[in-house]
């Protein structure tokens, strides 16, 4: 299948967009239970880096559920799967120079595995996030109430309840929303990308 | 399938992030038959908006075919899901205020319409480029021998040839290959680009 494809000469190459753009690509992979606080530091994190005129963009369940990811349900096959497409768009706005922030629960430690891989294999960085949370914060917090639903047998599959959650055993930042506020999380953040020459300041 | 999702308050707003990486989103969509010349103008393109600083990403078979579509086919209801997955994906990048560059025959006027109204619903700039050769030409060109092939019967749905290509009919931009070199085409959507504001 892959003859029809040639490579094509007069491609722009990754050092030379960086040199343009100013800036170098990386995948931020947040993990975590529903409710641990992903999406919460994610997009604060965006906004941080956008106002330093930052090429940025977070993908999560708003943008990517009910658009790419939308003919895909919440069973085990479809998780891998979400978690597969997710990791290939990141890994093309990391190779835009972006800035690429996921905000999934990703709970399976071996398709992680795959999109670090993904990355590495072209020689773009990936930065995963534990935010870790422990369950009965995450539930007592259930900003949607859908940790209830889940406990009654209204939600099946839900991850942390009647699915698995495999957290990171070697995260490249850990997260602890009990004792970490927002802002501090993003700082934290911010300086591993300066440390790690993804961004200057 | 969506309820396990919520909405969260603290994104950014479409216009503030224009305002902050000083550009606005766009998908240029490209489409033609096979060797009409969209990757040469595709690449050219985005080589020149690089030059000017500017947030640009090219979609083509190099980055989607072996990597986000790489479970997809060349059978009409992959080729269906192929363009439905390329219009979600440049859609996300148009989002971000990048001009997101498309080079993919996306041959039945049905699924080009699908991308498109993804993008005005969502009102993000969509300009449909018709790179325009006729067969003759792309079969003389044949860069790659496919054409070839195709007639020979090697390849099957093979688009010009064993697959229908359903031209545009009211492209954004029409750029005849045969009567316009590359740099004149890229000289054209720049314009447009200008001339709508998507770029300065």
């Amino acid at each position: 299948m892959t003859e029809y494809i040639r490579f094509h000469p007069g491609s722009v190459d990754y050092s030379e967009r960086v040199e343009l753009l100013k800036q170098k690509g990386v995948t931020i992979w947040f993990t975590g239970l529903s409710g641990s606080g992903k999406s919460t530091i994610s997009c604060a994190l965006e906004q941080r880096l956008l106002h330093l005129h930052k090429f940025t963009y977070r993908l999560d369940g708003d943008n990517i559920r009910c658009g790419l990811n939308r003919d895909l349900g919440f069973d085990h096959q479809s998780h891998v799967e979400n978690v597969r497409r997710i990791g290939e768009v990141s890994k093309l706005f990391a190779d835009s120079t972006c800035i690429a922030i996921t905000a999934f629960i990703a709970p399976f430690q071996a398709d992680r595995t795959i999109v670090r891989e993904l990355h590495e294999k072209a020689g773009l960085g990936f930065v995963e996030v534990f935010i870790d949370t422990p369950l009965s914060v995450a539930e007592e917090r259930d900003p949607k109430g859908l940790y209830k639903l889940a406990r009654a047998g209204v939600i099946k599959d839900f991850t942390g309840i009647d699915s698995p959650y495999e957290p990171p055993e070697h995260p490249d930042i850990r997260i602890k929303t009990v004792e970490c506020p927002v802002a501090e999380a993003v700082e934290t953040i911010m300086k591993y990308l300066v440390d790690g020459h993804y961004i200057s300041l | 399938m969506a309820t396990n999702i919520t909405f969260h308050p603290g994104s950014i707003e479409a216009s503030e992030r224009v305002e902050l990486l000083k550009q606005k989103g766009v998908t240029i969509w490209l489409t033609g038959l096979s060797a009409s010349g969209k990757s040469t103008i595709a690449c050219a393109l985005e080589q020149h908006l690089l030059h000017m600083h500017k947030f640009v990403y090219r979609l083509d078979g190099d980055n989607v075919r072996f990597g986000l579509n790489k479970d997809l086919g060349f059978d009409e209801k992959s080729r269906v899901e192929n363009i439905r997955r390329i219009g979600e994906v440049s859609k996300l990048f148009a989002d971000s205020a990048c001009i997101a560059v498309t080079a993919f025959i996306s041959p039945y006027k049905a699924d080009r319409a699908v991308a498109r109204e993804l993008h005005e619903k969502a009102n993000l700039g969509f300009v449909e480029v018709f790179v325009d050769a006729p067969l003759s030409v792309v079969e003389q060109r044949d860069p790659k021998g496919l054409y070839k092939k195709a007639r020979a019967g090697e390849i099957k749905d093979f688009t010009g040839i064993s697959a229908p290509y359903e031209p545009p009919e009211y492209p954004e931009l029409h750029i005849k290959t045969n009567e316009c070199d590359v740099s004149k085409a890229v000289e054209k959507i720049m314009e447009h680009l200008v001339a709508h504001g998507y770029i300065s």
